[in-house]
């Protein structure tokens, strides 16, 4: 008995085995997760985080986003990328050191081709390919004011370099006011975007380019006369450099009249309805600043990624993300409608631009720009060290 | 044979639990040190070029400005930067450690206060440069509002903008966050030293500063040895305070050497030039470590 009861047993459990399994549900191939790296924190951060949502969807990937500053990223990466490692499937850097770093990068001409006419800047090229390409633009349009404060003191944008004199003056004589202008400062950026500006309302924009390309020299009568003669003159309105967030408070509330930034300032403050902006006199080019995406070859997801960066920077992805505000498109084909109205404003306002340019120290990159910074505070403190300053800055270009 | 056996379990036991600890320290410090100290004879394209990467960074202004130095306001340079880092931080931070220590050493409750004298140590060098910088603030810093008070007027502005503060600014909030180190080890010190000696002092008639000199500095010797070299070793080295607050500038006038290697890594990408000033450091610090080792040894 007992042994016909273990063969029943072991014939179950053959006849199991045998038996046909209920075939499982098919599952979806799990979808690819990608992680974006970016310098956007706080409400640059919250603007930029619905394009990604909306590019989920497309892409068909789960999208996440990790801060990181450009500079940050300059000590993280080559480590990584010397162990074939990289930290992000698409990386916003600064277009300079993808160039130099071109041998790490995903070859992005296949995605650019077919936009490239649309873009106001151009990609980052070098070894032959497309190593960045560029996002949605900031530009950094002139001094901004509070259209509130003008009308309280009866004071008007000027048009020529004696009007401008004229408000500076007017403006150091009101009361509570510290000084005209507050310079921001952050690692040395703002001083060194007034500095851009001033170079070309005054040199014109092709001067610009040729500091970019090392074709005029720091040291060149031209370029020290923008400085002697414009520049340096009106340092004694603008503040001792402030950290550049804190100058947004105290700007904002009438300690200085002025302040020189970009135009995502205009998601910083409370009434962005109540700003005015106006360049210096003469400017016939602003400068365009932007963030270059690039795909690291060590990715793990490059198909994805290159699908998430041609979503990027076509016009629905430029669309979605011109309609949450601080930023410009990079292309020419969005309407102006698609803006929050202080964007709106800026937008046509460029499109009358003459010429749009380069950002000058995001394009000659390296340690040049920390110096170009550098020494830049020390002019701001010390008008009498112009010469000093020009030729450290033509020192270190050619030692680049 | 089974005292040669004795013998080399005596030495194979220790060996034996030494290994791991070997292991690492050959692994994330000695292969790397050597890898850098290699890389600094190295262009870059991998050639040998001697003391070439050397010479190029004692020849840049940035390490060695005796042009300015002392006449002229700074920059004078990373090098003559970390001298003077060390000659002010170092006395500063003794004598207010060793002051602290002895003043709050009857004081009741005086373990709160070490503690909260001793945050700054705990506080994240990148977190104190960003407060050194809002201190010496021409508008929200503390340090310009007690110049007002005081009625020094034209001191207040901005001390990090300047060229000839930066440095200074730098030095003294670093002094204020690295003072509860030397004040906890002083106070130690000092809980070590007997009563007796003191008693025995004041009925010899000894007035309170010969007790000072004559048995206190004395007994703190091996602390002041161990403050002495950490606090050298820490001005060395010292990176984030000064990226944080002022990048090294203005013009240059903070810059400092660990700061300077990182520009010439990370911004210039001249990893080479950066290898031959970090092998720079790890010599100066070699040679602060065997003076401490040297030093350890003669007390006891």
């Amino acid at each position: 008995m007992k042994r016909w009861l273990v063969l029943l047993v072991v014939a179950l459990f053959v006849l199991s085995g045998c038996a046909r399994a209920p075939a499982p549900a098919a599952e979806p191939a799990p979808k690819p997760v990608l992680t974006v790296i970016g310098p956007w924190s706080g409400p640059e951060m919250e603007a930029f985080l619905p394009v990604l949502k909306a590019a989920e969807e497309k892409v068909g990937a789960r999208i996440n986003y990790r801060i990181y500053r450009a500079e940050d990223l300059a000590s993280i990466l080559p480590a990584q990328f010397e162990a074939a490692q990289a930290p992000g499937d698409v990386i916003f850097m600064w277009d300079w050191w993808v160039k130099e770093n071109a041998q790490h990068a995903v070859d992005l001409a296949d995605v650019w081709q077919s936009e490239a006419g649309q873009f106001i800047l151009e990609a980052a090229e070098a070894e032959g390919k497309v190593c960045a390409v560029p996002y949605a633009m900031t530009v950094k349009p002139g001094f901004w004011y509070r259209k509130s404060f003008f009308q309280q003191h009866h004071l008007k944008p000027p048009t020529t370099w004696e009007e401008l004199k004229a408000l500076l003056e007017q403006v150091a004589g009101l009361p509570g006011i510290k000084k005209p202008i507050v310079t921001g400062d952050g690692v040395g950026w703002p001083i060194s975007d007034i500095t851009e500006h001033f170079l070309i309302a005054c040199g014109g924009p092709q001067l610009q380019l040729d500091l970019i390309a090392g074709k005029v020299k720091w040291t060149d009568a031209q370029v020290r006369s923008v400085f002697a003669d414009r520049l340096v003159p009106l340092l004694p309105y603008f503040s001792d450099p402030v950290e550049w967030t804190q100058a947004i408070d105290l700007w904002w509330n009438g300690e200085y009249a002025l302040y020189f930034m970009g135009n995502w300032l205009t998601g910083m403050v409370k009434q962005p309805d109540d700003l005015g902006v106006f360049t210096l006199p003469g400017a016939k080019g602003v400068v365009a600043g932007t963030d270059y995406a690039f795909i690291p070859k060590y990715s793990e997801n490059v198909d994805a990624a290159r699908k998430l960066v041609a979503f990027l920077i076509s016009r629905e992805g430029m669309e979605t993300r011109a309609k949450q505000g601080g930023k410009l498109a990079g292309r020419k084909d969005v309407p102006a409608d698609v803006y929050p109205p202080a964007d709106k404003a800026l937008a046509e306002a460029l499109a009358q631009v003459e010429v749009t340019l380069p950002d000058l120290d995001d394009s000659i990159g390296g340690d040049w720009q920390r110096t170009f910074w550098d020494q830049l505070k020390l002019l701001w403190v010390r008008p009498k060290a112009l010469d000093e300053v020009l030729t450290t800055l033509e020192s270190k270009r050619q030692s680049k | 044979m089974d005292l040669r056996g004795a013998r080399a379990r005596l030495w194979a036991d220790p060996l034996l639990l030494a290994v791991p600890a070997l292991f690492l320290i050959l692994v994330l410090i000695v292969y790397p040190a050597l890898q850098t100290l290699g890389l600094s004879f190295l262009s870059k394209d991998g050639a040998f070029v001697g003391l070439k990467n050397f010479a190029d960074v004692l020849s840049d202004p940035e390490t060695l400005n005796l042009a300015r130095f002392p006449a002229h306001t700074p920059p004078w340079g990373s090098l003559v930067h970390n001298a003077i880092w060390i000659l002010l931080h170092l006395p500063l931070t003794v004598a207010i450690g060793l002051g602290l220590a002895i003043l709050l050493r009857d004081v009741r409750g005086s373990a709160i206060l070490r503690s909260i004298i001793f945050l700054g140590m705990v506080t994240p060098m990148i977190v104190g440069g960003v407060i050194i910088r809002f201190l010496f603030d021409e508008n929200a810093g503390i340090v310009n509002a007690f110049l007002r008070l005081a009625g020094l007027q034209a001191l207040a502005r901005s001390w990090t903008a300047y060229p000839d503060t930066a440095l200074l600014s730098l030095i003294l909030g670093s002094v204020w966050l690295w003072s509860g180190f030397a004040m906890v080890l002083y106070s130690a010190g000092l809980s070590t030293i007997p009563r007796d000696y003191y008693e025995a002092a004041s009925v010899d008639g000894a007035s309170p500063l010969q007790q000072f000199w004559y048995i206190t500095v004395p007994s703190l010797r091996p602390v002041t040895s161990v403050v002495v070299a950490m606090t050298i070793l820490w001005d060395l080295k010292i990176f984030d305070l000064v990226y944080t607050a002022t990048l090294g500038g203005p013009g240059g006038s903070s810059m400092v050497l660990a700061l300077q290697m990182y520009f010439y890594g990370f911004r210039a990408l001249r990893f080479n030039t950066a290898a031959a000033v970090a092998t720079v450091l790890s010599l100066f610090t070699l040679v602060v470590g065997i003076a401490f080792i040297r030093s350890s040894r003669r007390e006891e």
